[in-house]
């Protein structure tokens, strides 16, 4: 494969892109993601995860089933916002500006 | 054993701008360390805005100030960080609110950050897509966001080309007063420093527990939702919701007290979806494609702790939230530290001896 391979198609992150990232130190997925994006788009990692592993254990000499996997989160594909929000009446977030002068009057 | 004149424990944000700052004297041998890598704890799972102006007291919104005027300085040293001074905007949404807004622009203006209270056309005229239900809002053209990837890793590429060393997946085991420095016992070894740095963040508290030190912060939890990619829409930071240059939006403020945990939890992502449409109906029709958690470092009085540990000759800390916007100011200030004894502005009021 050349260089210039795509690996991460959502972000169009190339191996040469995740070499660099491993000669910068990185040893795990979730480490090569935040220096290059690889894994950041809508699939979210779930078409590069392997072929990023495999470079990682090319480059590293580690063997593929001793690397970690990424950090799976909600949600699984990509939901409209709308949806978390049906049976939420208010939300309890507290707003940066109450939280600014609210908590100790004006003498903070 | 490996000597070094400064060891800094904790390569994120602070760590990593301090290692930089330190580097540019060009006048010792650093050793930056930290139990992971960089970018995988705090520093790696925010927001990051570069925010000032709701800031207090007044005196600790100044010090975000000098922080965040230092950034335009620092991109032109280190590379293209994102740095965006988009001004910043924080609704409020009962007209009672109006008044602490007036009173916090008053003490803001004492220290030249300039506040404007909006009313509620003035913001919707400046933001459009921003909810016709709130009421006003303050306005700064002061705040702004960056990159934290790209600042963490600027930082340590700049520190690197000036000397520093660095050593990730390296914990610190133990810590021991030697002669005139400290001997730091790592998985990777033990080496000697004359002095040593703790810029931890949240596991600042373990690091001061093996030096007998008590450092009084909390962990909190922050949990945030990115949408997908969306056409450039939003022209200001907004409290609590930010676009990035990509497109996506990051919408959250939670904070809970659940230690080290950084799991994502369904109730809270609701909550921070609802604020996201309260804000901005329009996001009820936007994708979320992920959502993060990040654990803060709070100070028990919610101010940044800097500066010498009493008690430790050469020993320091800097353990403070808002890391990403202070990080400038903060390797400025600890460079200055460490090298000429003193602060070209005071920080006396940051000393972990107040607690």
């Amino acid at each position: 494969m050349d260089k210039s391979t795509i690996v991460c198609r959502c972000e169009e992150i190339n191996i040469d892109e995740i070499e660099t990232a491993i000669k910068y130190g990185a040893e795990t997925f979730d480490d090569i993601k935040r220096l290059t994006r690889c894994g950041m788009g809508p699939c979210q990692s779930k078409n590069c995860i392997g072929p990023v592993n495999e470079i990682i254990a090319n480059n590293t000499g580690k063997q593929l089933k001793d690397l970690p996997l990424t950090r799976m989160r909600i949600p699984v594909k990509p939901i409209k916002m709308k949806v978390l929000v049906t049976d939420i009446e208010n939300s309890s977030i507290a707003s940066v500006l109450a939280e600014s002068v609210d908590e100790d009057g004006d003498n903070r | 054993m490996k000597k070094f004149d400064v060891i800094i424990i904790g390569s994120g944000v602070v760590g990593s701008s301090i290692a930089y700052h330190l580097s540019e004297y060009k006048e010792h041998e650093i050793l930056l360390i930290d139990k992971d890598f960089p970018l995988s704890g705090t520093s790696g799972s925010t927001q990051a805005w570069v925010w000032v102006h709701t800031k207090v007291p007044s005196w600790y919104g100044e010090l975000s100030l000098y922080s965040a005027e230092l950034y335009p300085i620092l991109e032109k040293k280190i590379g293209d960080v994102e740095y965006n001074r988009t001004g910043g905007i924080a609704p409020f949404f009962n007209e009672a609110e109006r008044e602490k807004a007036y009173r916090l622009a008053e003490k803001q203006a004492e220290v030249g950050i300039d506040i404007k209270v909006l009313t509620k056309d003035e913001v919707l005229e400046m933001e459009p897509y921003l909810s016709s239900k709130i009421a006003g809002a303050t306005f700064s053209k002061l705040d702004g966001t960056v990159n934290p990837f790209r600042l963490v890793e600027l930082y340590v590429k700049a520190a690197r080309k000036n000397g520093v060393k660095t050593s990730y997946y390296n914990r610190v085991l133990d810590i021991v007063k030697s002669g005139n420095g400290y001997q730091v016992k790592t998985e990777r070894g033990t080496f000697l420093t004359t002095k040593l740095i703790l810029a931890g963040g949240p596991w600042s508290k373990d690091l001061g527990e093996l030096l007998g030190v008590h450092i009084p912060i909390k962990q909190v939890r922050g949990q945030i939702i990115i949408t997908e990619p969306l056409q450039p829409f939003l022209k200001y930071t907004i409290g609590g919701i930010r676009q990035t240059v990509n497109g996506e939006v990051l919408i959250g403020y939670s904070k809970e007290e659940v230690g080290y945990d950084r799991r994502t939890t369904l109730d809270v992502i609701q909550q921070t979806a609802k604020m996201a449409i309260d804000f901005i109906p329009a996001l009820a029709e936007a994708n979320i494609v992920r959502t993060f958690a990040g654990i803060r470092v709070m100070p028990l009085d919610e101010l940044p702790i800097l500066g010498q540990i009493p008690g430790l000759p050469g020993a320091f800390i800097a353990a403070m939230h808002s890391g990403i916007t202070l990080s400038p100011i903060v390797g400025t200030l600890m460079a200055e530290l460490l090298t000429e004894g003193e602060t070209s502005l005071d920080i006396t009021r940051y000393s972990l001896s107040r607690f």
